[in-house]
């Protein structure tokens, strides 16, 4: 079958430089020209317009109102005082000024207008931050687990993070000639042992969970590694492949999957494993079909002793039997927490991880204020929460003082433990897949949810709820108790069944339904489920008991 | 009286001319049968030369939108014609001291501005005023082009008629004033002057009197809005609307041409002032052999906002009293300074000064969009009185419009601004509601399918919220109808940035382009736009062709003759 236009476009891309020079020169429209818009993703940025405002400007006679959204590559999540408070310049100066903190623990910033694309990227560059291959056919960013209560391990986790990063980082300088303005240092496109010419069929997602802890939602990865922990030592991961969850409404040959464990490997051998997945990926994946193009699909094709056997060929390492591990939470355990070397950790949450001044709360300038008494670091989670980090005994009343004065303190104690739980996607107004509302609507659906959780006593319950505007499953939603799929504008796929752990999917429960049946429905499973779950069932698995989906 | 065949082929002709035509043609044709059956004008009592004799004549015109020079163009053909020497000389290329030379000359010129002579002219106008010539050897005679709707009609015709006298030189014919619907009495004149051209021995004495301005006035329409639309984008400072305005009967024009409102004042003010003259609404009145209400006098005739210093200076002395010299509403102006009981109303009103007309250039072209819309481009105009911000009287009134409103409009014609033959190249600089024009021209273009390349320089403040028209030059960009497309936003970075900028830029390719004989075009607002952007055209012509600035003027004067480089600026 035939590849891909996107093929087409990467291979003749000169190392993902296309025509981006020439399209940010264009001085009449905010656009950048069609093959570009595949090649910007690469260099960590979509071009987006307002879709709000599409029929007024069409009105005005003016183009659609594109901007540029811009995504960090930040693995582990982490970011120094120095680099927070460049963060919030370059989104006070150049975008909308919601700092977006993401299901994939790092920060995108929206509403960029193209002439304003350099100088934001500069600012970053200025304190060592960038984008490149957060988006694209690349290895994206690599996740870990946030949670800071394992410190030694986490300290050498993120380091792997880091290193794996770099190791699937793309070769070409593109991003500094055509960004930073740095001479092209050869008149030849970089050898790329890796990529190639190609990159990979399609995007390529790593996670690292350190049990208990499965924040990072490790098995929806297209590589998921859990960090084997024997007497407070690393010994070395379990290596599990092929997770995925997106899939396209009426395309039964799409769907959501989570990751097969392949096994047990060394910490020494870790990296070749990875980089041998990779490769098996990039030379097996389909090219015709993007629909069809991720790991999960090639190692369904393959098998997964196929796969296996493929990927040790090529890395010369055995994967032994996976060791025995535990997940038993997903979500962030919110408030102060002290570490071994006796540093403290805030945990707040944000909802729908977006970072903006609202009268209720002041994440901005409280984060600013921190960021400038240069007395502690940011840390986000994969459930789009801060963590306000590594502060010292002596700093903590003055952090905790102004995270109070700014009502952080406040929103993270009385949330819900469903609202706290809750994750939504972007959507509207700026992703162009969006079929209908995520994040500027699951809140105030919450309000009502909260309402039937009180009317049958279920306030504490640790549900998890998700919600994304469209299958492709950003916010994860097909791996929630609860999940709600958007498929036109106010109608949503009602998914349930999942755990709350993210071992086992959601299956789909009605569909299409709007705000009244969703809240009817949920109201009788509630009910349901408040008068014979067992002791600590959590409502996942009762509805599995129950054989409801 | 006519027979079937030529009856018929004469209403033909009509259906196939334009409204202005007919408007022409009428006033030929009333000028035809002042004939003697025969067609031939029998010689004037007065005529005093022989048929033979040569004469040496200079004929000078001082034109804005072209109209003076068309007349005068006819005059100098009538006058070679009859064999004498002629030389038809645009007032900017004129050396005004040759004045003293000439022995015979006629001045065609039209009043711009308020009461000002037009830009080709003002050389001209300001070295007769200031310098001391003696002209006891020169006879002349001057047609002043005028609009009667204007405070100072024909003003700067006047003008210079009386410096000539006062400097000696004499009249062939005293001064004709020309409304706008000029055809008829300018080919009067020509006659006129024809028959009274003076022997170089002794001049003509007797000429005919002065003939009043004809009080035809122009064409009016009455249309209705159609559209209405803020081309802005929220968070814009500016407000620019896109007004389109249809009628029933078909409208007449070109690209190019404007269109001229006079805008109605508003029902309050014009309540305030009629209480303040303690006079009634409905009382009529007689104005400019015309009767109507006070308040419709007020309302759609009489400009009551803003005052001259001249009305005001006039008020004060109406009513014995120093009034400062500022620039005030009539209403204040009542109401600081009250006409006493015993100065009648009639006395303010012989003061007051018409409403003065506003021109739009016309956005829309008649083949794009038919003969029954125009549309316009106005900016709402702001300025700021004692830090109160204020608005525009016309701009704001369209502004204030709605769909369905009705609106009474002239077309003011610009011979001086029109599309070159299909094949020529053409740029056009039209930064802010300057677009207005060359979105007619690239319309006008395409739906003709013009084979000639088009280049369009467009700025404003900021790219997201200013970029009037963006949809639609994009479409024309993508397909091929718009060759070239640079913008100039000022504010969307630190240093400011203006289409001069960008012309500065490229450079090499704007001269190619006219050294391809292509036709340059500049619209918007005078100051400090369109000088800055002909320096800039000075500066690349200068370094492209390597000559010095004063060479480089040179070359761009010889595209002005050429009618290669029109400016509509405002
Ligand atoms: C920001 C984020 C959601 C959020 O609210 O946090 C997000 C936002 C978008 N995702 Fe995603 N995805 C995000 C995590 C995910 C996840 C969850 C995860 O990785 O843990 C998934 C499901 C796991 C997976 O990859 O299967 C996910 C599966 C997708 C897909 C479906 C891919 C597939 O295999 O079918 C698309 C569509 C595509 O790639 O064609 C997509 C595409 C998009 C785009 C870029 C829309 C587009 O392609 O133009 C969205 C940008 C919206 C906006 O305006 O910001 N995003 N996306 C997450 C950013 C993660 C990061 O920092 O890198
Ligand atoms: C050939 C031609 C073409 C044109 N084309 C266009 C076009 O396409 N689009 C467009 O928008 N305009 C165009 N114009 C300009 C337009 O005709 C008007 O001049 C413009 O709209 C302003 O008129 P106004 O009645 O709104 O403002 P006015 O009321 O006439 O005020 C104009 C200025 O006078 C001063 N002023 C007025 N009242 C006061 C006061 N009370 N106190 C202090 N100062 C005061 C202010 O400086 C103000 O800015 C064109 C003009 C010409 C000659
Ligand atoms: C901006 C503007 C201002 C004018 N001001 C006056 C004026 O003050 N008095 C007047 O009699 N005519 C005025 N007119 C009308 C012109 O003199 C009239 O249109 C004339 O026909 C133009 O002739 P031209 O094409 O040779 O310049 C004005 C026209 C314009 C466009
Ligand atoms: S899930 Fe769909 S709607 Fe939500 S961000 Fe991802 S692509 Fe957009």
């Amino acid at each position: 079958m035939a590849e891909s236009v996107v093929e087409k476009i990467k291979k003749e891309s000169k190392g993902l430089r296309g025509t981006l020079k020439e399209s940010l020169l264009d001085e009449h429209t905010g656009a950048i020209r069609e093959p570009d818009q595949a090649l910007i993703k690469f260099h960590g940025m979509y071009m987006q317009d307002d879709r709000d405002r599409r029929e007024e400007r069409a009105e005005k006679k003016l183009e659609r109102a594109f901007s540029y959204m811009i995504r960090l590559r930040l693995p582990g999540g982490l970011l120094t005082a120095e680099q927070w408070l460049a963060l919030h310049e370059v989104s006070e100066q150049y975008s909308s000024r919601v700092i977006k903190i993401t299901t994939r623990q790092t920060i995108q910033l929206h509403g960029i207008l193209k002439h304003h694309v350099k100088p934001t990227i500069k600012e970053f560059n200025t304190v060592k931050l960038d984008s490149i291959a957060a988006c694209g056919d690349v290895n994206r960013n690599v996740v870990a687990s946030a949670h800071p209560r394992f410190s030694p391990i986490h300290e050498e986790i993120f380091s792997y993070a880091r290193t794996i990063s770099k190791l699937l980082l793309p070769k070409t300088n593109a991003y500094y000639e055509i960004w930073l303005d740095k001479e092209k240092i050869s008149p030849d496109v970089e050898k790329d042992e890796l990529y190639q010419d190609r990159y990979f069929p399609r995007k390529f997602k790593i996670a690292i969970a350190i049990p208990p802890y499965n924040d990072v939602d490790v098995f929806t990865n297209d590589v998921g590694i859990i960090a084997i922990i024997e007497n407070n030592q690393l010994v070395g991961f379990n290596v599990s492949a092929g997770g995925g969850l997106g899939m396209t409404h009426g395309n039964a040959a799409t769907y959501p999957r989570l990751g097969s464990m392949l096994g047990f490997v060394s910490k020494d051998d870790l990296l070749n494993t990875v980089y041998a997945i990779a490769t098996v990926q990039r030379d097996f994946g389909d090219r015709s079909d993007r629909k069809l193009a991720r790991l999960k699909y090639t190692i369904d094709r393959m098998g997964i002793p196929g796969f296996k056997e493929e990927v040790e060929k090529r890395s010369g390492i055995k994967l032994r039997d996976e060791k025995k591990y535990e997940l038993t939470i997903r979500h962030d355990e919110y408030g102060w927490h002290k570490n071994h070397e006796g540093l403290y950790y805030y945990t707040a949450f944000v909802e729908m991880g977006r970072v903006y001044d609202s009268d209720k709360v002041q994440f901005k300038k409280a984060f600013y204020e921190i960021a400038k008494s240069g007395k502690a670091q940011f840390r986000f989670t994969c459930n789009q929460n801060i963590i306000i980090s590594d502060i010292k005994a002596q700093d903590k009343a003055e952090i905790e003082n102004i995270l109070q004065q700014y009502g952080v303190i406040h929103v993270t104690k009385t949330a819900s433990p469903a609202r706290r739980n809750a994750v939504a996607c972007v959507a509207l107004n700026t992703c162009p897949l969006a079929l209908a509302e995520a994040q500027r609507y699951l809140p105030s659906l919450i309000d009502k949810i909260e309402t039937i959780l009180g009317k049958y006593n279920l306030n504490n319950e640790e549900l998890s709820v998700r919600m994304t505007g469209c299958p492709n499953g950003c916010g994860r939603s097909v791996a929630a108790e609860i999940g709600f799929v958007g498929t036109a504008y106010g109608k949503y796929n009602l998914h349930i069944g999942a755990d709350a752990i993210g071992r086992r999917l959601n299956k789909l429960y009605k569909e299409n339904i709007e705000e009244p049946e969703i809240l009817e429905t949920l109201d009788v499973l509630l009910k349901d489920f408040s008068d014979n779950k067992k002791l600590n069932e959590p409502f996942g698995d009762y509805v599995m008991r129950k054989n409801l989906v | 009286m006519l027979t079937e065949q030529r009856l018929k082929s004469f209403k033909d002709f009509l259906q196939d001319s334009s409204r202005d035509e007919i408007i022409w043609m009428s006033g030929f044709l009333a000028g035809l049968s002042d004939r003697t059956s025969t067609g031939v004008t029998p010689p004037a009592l007065g005529e005093t030369k022989s048929a033979t004799e040569k004469l040496t004549i200079s004929v000078l015109y001082g034109t804005e939108t072209g109209n003076s020079k068309k007349i005068s163009s006819k005059l100098a053909a009538a006058l070679k014609s009859k064999q004498h020497k002629v030389a038809l000389t645009a007032l900017d290329q004129y050396t005004p001291s040759n004045i003293q030379k000439e022995g015979i000359v006629f001045i065609v010129m039209s009043t711009q501005g308020d009461g000002e002579p037009p830009v080709a002219a003002k050389k001209f106008y300001d070295h007769l005023h200031t310098k001391g010539y003696n002209l006891k050897k020169l006879k002349y005679a001057v047609l002043a082009l005028g609009d009667n709707s204007y405070p100072l009609f024909c003003k700067a015709g006047e003008d210079v008629d009386e410096r000539l006298q006062s400097l000696g030189a004499k009249q062939i014919l005293p001064l004709e004033k020309v409304d706008t619907d000029f055809y008829a009495p300018s080919e009067e004149w020509i006659k006129k002057v024809l028959i009274n051209l003076p022997s170089v021995s002794k001049a003509s004495s007797l000429a005919s009197q002065a003939k009043q301005p004809s009080k035809h006035g122009k064409a009016f329409y009455n249309g209705k809005i159609k559209t209405h639309i803020n081309l802005n984008d929220k968070g814009s400072a500016k407000e620019t609307w896109h007004v389109e305005i249809s009628s029933d009967e078909g409208i007449y024009y070109l690209p190019g041409d404007s269109l001229g409102i006079v805008p109605p004042n508003k029902d309050e003010d014009v309540n305030e002032i009629i209480s303040l003259l303690s006079a009634y609404p409905n009382q009529t009145i007689k104005y400019k052999e015309e009767t109507l209400t006070l308040f419709d006098l007020f309302k759609y005739k009489l400009n009551i906002l803003h005052l001259p210093l001249r009305i005001v200076g006039k008020y004060g002395a109406l009513i014995k009293n120093e009034l400062p010299s500022v620039r005030l509403d009539l209403k204040n102006v009542l109401s600081l300074y009250p006409l006493p009981a015993d100065t009648s109303l009639d006395n303010v009103i012989a003061i007051l000064e018409p409403i003065t007309p506003r021109l739009y250039s016309i956005s829309s072209s008649p083949s794009a969009h038919g003969n029954n819309e125009v549309h316009i481009t106005v900016s709402l105009n702001s300025f700021s009185v004692n830090d109160k911000t204020k608005y525009g009287f016309c701009s704001s009134h369209f502004a204030g419009l709605n769909e369905g409103d009705e609106v009474k409009f002239y077309i003011h014609p610009n011979d001086n601004f029109r599309l070159p033959s299909e094949e020529k190249d053409v740029i056009m600089i039209g930064p802010g509601t300057g677009i207005a024009p060359f979105r007619s021209f690239l319309f006008h273009r395409d739906n003709e399918g013009a084979s000639g390349r088009n280049w369009l320089f467009f700025g404003e403040q900021h790219f997201a919220t200013d970029f009037l028209y963006q949809s639609e030059l994009l479409s024309l960009f993508d397909t091929g109808a718009l060759t070239k497309l640079n913008t100039a936003f000022s504010r969307d970075q630190k240093e400011k940035l203006y289409v001069q900028h960008r012309m500065r830029q490229q450079s090499k390719e704007l001269f190619e382009w006219l050294e391809n004989g292509a036709h340059i075009y500049i619209c918007g607002c005078k100051d400090p736009m369109s000088k800055d952007v002909e320096d800039t055209l000075i500066h690349i012509i200068s370094k492209e062709a390597n000559i010095d600035a004063a060479e480089a003027a040179v070359y761009l004067n010889r595209l002005d003759e050429e009618g290669r480089f029109a400016k509509d600026v405002y």
